[in-house]
């Protein structure tokens, strides 16, 4: 009762503090600029971040989340204002600049804003304690219920849940967009985005190419807590550990991704960007504000990646069950190190990029200006050092659950266990060597072209074996398919694809035709979609009965995969053919005479179910919480240590250590055991 | 081993890798000024950063063996340890990129710089990472006073390292047409400097932090905070040893 009714209030001062924010931003810019701009920018950016924080402000009063929003409102004004006085104190010429505020007004408020939320959220409470010499508990004790979701915890699992929640919001977010510009290409010609189109001071091809870029990076972020998620609830609990190694640093990741989100969507309202996801220089020199908001959102979006395997590594390293020796630990858990250590390094090389793009516009630095004796095609390296081995932080983990999850389904051993395990490993090291093969038509030295093709394609062997693995292990065992097996196999197939489409735009010949074309797009969406959407899926059915102690809805769940996984295969064939055809990416609009009207409104449909079937997978996990099928016991019969105690697990884990006596992936060898619980006594 | 013998044998340690450094930093400039032989220096930086990464880093303690039972304070503090290496080794990607930054922007030339202040600068941060070794020694083994007073100067001599690139150099570099806006080069310089001078601000608010509570009396059982503050200095320091021959040595002036 109460929650709806929280929902309810929290809903209607989403509208209340969005009408009122557009009022107020609505007066400023007449006060600013002295005409009524009604689809602008800043009565819209206001209209946006009041309503949030009246919804959360409803949904769980002055404290946590809505008080964090509030410091990021008043400390993004603060530093705005900040910077603009000193612009007026030393004579600027131009105090405030197109969106109200000047660009480095609008930085350092951006900036401001983040450190604000941090602070006002809480979340480094503990450690303001400790800088001042005051010691405070280990553990701080969570309210009950679902309020703890809105606020700093320090247990695993809560913010393993708020991780995946905040990325299922934001796959939701970058769907919708997905599907707006989706529309769009349905024809050719500008069907709605049209050029007397208007919002938020954007034409309709601006508002295309900032869905289409915003679209690529919410869904990268989404990814990247997606798989935090993932790992920060299930890591700890299958090798035994209480917790993560840092609670406060993890609670800390966690909730610098919030601000990061809210800068991402501000770049949206703020001018937008053009430059799709990859930000190039020169264009992302001379784009809008927006372009620095996106900037901004990446680089704290990039320090929750970073320190969150951190933690992910230490605890793995440190916090292992007794008898859990490298060779025993869970598939799952050696795909997350092998990403963490990707993470945790390359990381820094796209927020470095960023940030000398964002000086560059600041302070006229030429990094990557020619005429300033600058090298455009240096930050291309840049960048690429950490986006594409992304790729592979964005995959392993989802391979790593298909591994985890296809024994339990197969009921036999997994295939190889050591060669997969090694794989995932090799996958993050080869991926270090391989990034200028983005960069093969950008007029980097020729003589790096061949060396690149080599070590791109080196990639195919590790991972052939997984393949291998998977196939065998499929050989010969009892099959079941419950919903998160469907999945299983559905990446399977989708991975296969991405898998052999691969190849092409990895040799030189071929990808010098290939390049920017929309068979790049088909290519990266089965990668993506067979190495995260469908093991996430299939992670986020199989584990949801651990989190809730209910299961979700079978028939629904297979309505889902039926749904979503034909229309799949139709939209990323459709884009690879249409690619082939000579369909450019990230444009707006495409010549009829292509003859490709018919594909691209195929594909469109294929779209839209998708999107429908996601719908049904929310509103399935939505309605399971309270009304699913208890299930509180080894549901799916695994041998993993988590489901040996029944569900919804303790605070800290288990009330029993467990010692690892086995084999992790011996189904259906009779006697052999892979845990056993230390009795109290012995303890 | 006695704790006294362990005390007199580390501070001796401290001092011995001291002159070490320097004798290399003045080869260092001497090998640049004489021969300006870019392998040598580069080998000449990356035996400092053994140096101090070994020896005042410690970085062997990762290896530790006896660390008590899981939960204890000695137990966790390797886990710090774990953690805080793996956050260097994530930050020194951020150097790195700089570092290929320089190279492929500027190759094999360098801006015109005030050379005397540079290996001022330099001199300054390297002795600071001497008393910041003493300081941590000290409180290891219970010397509370002395623990205090080589933080102080650690922190005095940062403060002065700080302020002779951001406030000195700087406004040299910008006299004689170094900005942040007339080039590669000084696109190059002020970034690099920059990101070094954030970290030495930052490793100063961690130095302040730990002198203000082992003046409160902290540190007498727990003192790992020491340590870490100490690692992340020297580490700042690290990445001085291989940023001053990048931006002072190597090469040729561009005119």
């Amino acid at each position: 009762m109460r929650n709806t009714n929280t929902l309810g209030r929290g809903l209607l001062l989403l509208v209340i503090g969005g009408v009122l924010g557009y009022g107020i931003g609505l007066g400023i810019d007449l006060l600013v600029s002295g005409t009524l701009n009604f689809s602008g920018s800043v009565a819209s950016a206001f209209g946006l971040l009041l309503a949030v924080t009246a919804f959360f402000f409803g949904l769980y009063g002055y404290r946590g989340i809505t008080r964090g929003l509030v410091w990021q409102v008043v400390g993004t004004l603060l530093g705005g204002f900040f910077v603009t006085g000193i612009r007026a104190l030393v004579g600027s010429p131009t105090i405030f600049g197109a969106f109200f505020f000047s660009e480095p007004a609008w930085v350092f408020g951006a900036l401001v804003g983040v450190v604000s939320f941090i602070f006002g959220v809480g979340v480094v409470d503990d450690w303001m304690k400790w800088a001042r010499g005051i010691d405070t508990p280990e553990h701080h004790e969570d309210e009950p219920g679902w309020g703890k979701y809105f606020g700093v915890s320090l247990d695993h699992k809560v913010i393993g849940i708020q991780y995946t929640v905040t990325a299922l919001a934001l796959i939701a977010i970058g769907g919708t967009f997905a599907l707006i510009f989706r529309t769009e290409l349905a024809a050719s010609q500008l069907q709605f985005l049209t050029t007397t189109f208007k919002l938020f001071n954007q034409t309709g091809p601006q508002i295309f190419n900032t869905l289409m870029s915003l679209h690529g990076i919410m869904m990268i972020i989404s990814i990247l807590l997606g798989i935090s998620g993932i790992m920060n609830y299930v890591v700890p609990m299958i090798v035994g550990a209480h917790d993560m190694a840092f609670p406060r640093m993890n609670a800390f990741a966690y909730w610098v991704a919030v601000p990061a989100s809210v800068l991402l969507l501000m770049s949206l309202v703020l001018g937008g960007f053009d430059t799709g996801w990859t930000g190039y220089p020169p264009l992302s020199a001379r784009a809008p504000v927006g372009m620095q908001m996106f900037f901004l959102g990446v680089f704290t979006a990039g320090w929750s990646s970073i320190l969150g395997s951190l933690n992910v590594i230490a605890t793995v390293v440190r916090m292992r069950a007794k008898g859990m020796s490298a060779m025993r630990l869970p598939i799952f858990v050696w795909a997350s190190i092998a990403t963490s250590i990707i993470a945790l390094t390359a990381t820094q090389l796209i927020g470095l990029s960023f940030q000398l793009v964002m000086f560059q516009r600041l302070f006229g630095m030429g990094f990557f200006d020619a005429a300033k004796g600058g090298n455009p095609v240096l930050f291309q390296h840049l960048f690429w050092f950490y986006s594409h081995p992304a790729v592979y932080v964005f995959v392993l983990p989802g391979l790593g659950v298909i591994s985890e999850l296809l024994p339990v389904f197969v009921r036999k051993p997994l295939f190889g266990y050591r060669w997969v395990a090694m794989s995932s490993l090799a996958i993050a090291l080869v991926g270090f060597t391989v990034w200028a093969h983005h960069m093969f038509t950008s007029g980097m030295n020729e003589y790096l072209r061949v060396p690149f093709m080599y070590s791109t394609l080196l990639v195919a062997v590790p991972t052939g074996v997984k393949f291998f693995s998977w196939v065998a292990t499929l050989w010969g065992g009892k099959i079941e398919t419950p919903t998160p097996m469907l999945f299983v196999l559905g990446a399977i197939l989708v991975f296969l694809m991405g898998g052999l489409t691969g190849p092409p735009n990895a040799t030189v010949s071929t990808d010098l035709h290939l390049h920017d074309t929309y068979f790049i797009v088909g290519h990266f969406h089965d990668t993506i979609f067979g190495g995260f959407v469908f093991p996430f899926f299939a992670a986020l059915y199989y584990w949801f009965p651990k989190a809730t102690g209910r299961r979700m809805n079978e028939f629904w769940g297979k309505v889902h995969f039926w749904m979503m996984t034909p229309s799949f295969f139709v939209l990323t064939l459709g884009m690879m053919r249409v690619g082939l055809l000579g369909m450019r990416r990230r444009i707006v609009d495409y010549d009829p005479a292509l003859g490709l009207d018919a594909s691209h409104l195929i594909m469109t449909i294929a779209a839209f179910l998708i999107g429908l079937s996601v719908l049904i997978f929310f509103i399935n996990l939505f309605y399971s919480m309270k009304h699913g099928e208890k299930a509180e016991g080894n549901l799916w019969n695994s041998r993993s240590p988590e489901w040996q105690v029944p569900s919804s697990m303790y605070v800290h884990n288990y009330k029993v250590p467990f010692e690892v006596v086995g084999e992790p992936y011996d189904y259906g060898l009779p006697g052999s055991k892979y845990v056993e619980f230390m009795s109290e006594k012995k303890h | 081993m006695t704790q006294t013998h362990d005390k007199r044998f580390m501070l001796t340690q401290g001092v011995f890798i001291f002159i070490y450094l320097a004798v290399l930093t003045g080869l260092e400039f001497f090998i640049a000024v004489a021969f300006n032989a870019v392998p040598l220096l580069v080998v000449v930086a990356l035996v400092k950063a053994a140096l101090v990464a070994y020896y005042y880093m410690h970085v062997y303690k990762l290896n530790a063996e006896h660390e008590g039972e899981e939960g204890s304070y000695e137990y966790k503090s390797g886990t710090n340890r774990l953690g805080l290496w793996l956050f260097l080794i994530s930050d020194s990607f951020v150097f790195g990129g700089l570092m290929i930054m320089r190279v492929n922007l500027l190759g094999l030339t360098r801006p015109e710089l005030n050379q005397f202040l540079g290996l001022g600068v330099t001199a300054v941060l390297l002795i600071s990472s001497f008393f910041m070794n003493r300081g941590e020694t000290l409180i290891n083994n219970g010397d509370r006073k002395g623990f205090l007073a080589n933080t102080a100067i650690t922190f005095v001599l940062g403060l002065g390292f700080l302020l002779g690139v951001v406030l000195v150099e700087w406004r040299l570099a910008i006299e004689e047409g170094l900005t942040p806006s007339s080039g590669p080069a000084g696109a190059a310089f002020f970034m690099m400097t920059g990101m070094h001078a954030f970290h030495v601000f930052t490793g100063l608010i961690l130095l302040a932090i730990v002198w203000l509570n082992g003046r409160r009396g902290l540190y007498d059982q727990k003192n790992y905070p020491v340590e870490a503050a100490a690692v992340y200095w020297h580490f700042v320091d690290v990445v001085w040893i291989f940023f001053y021959p990048a931006l002072y040595l190597i090469g040729t002036v561009i005119g």
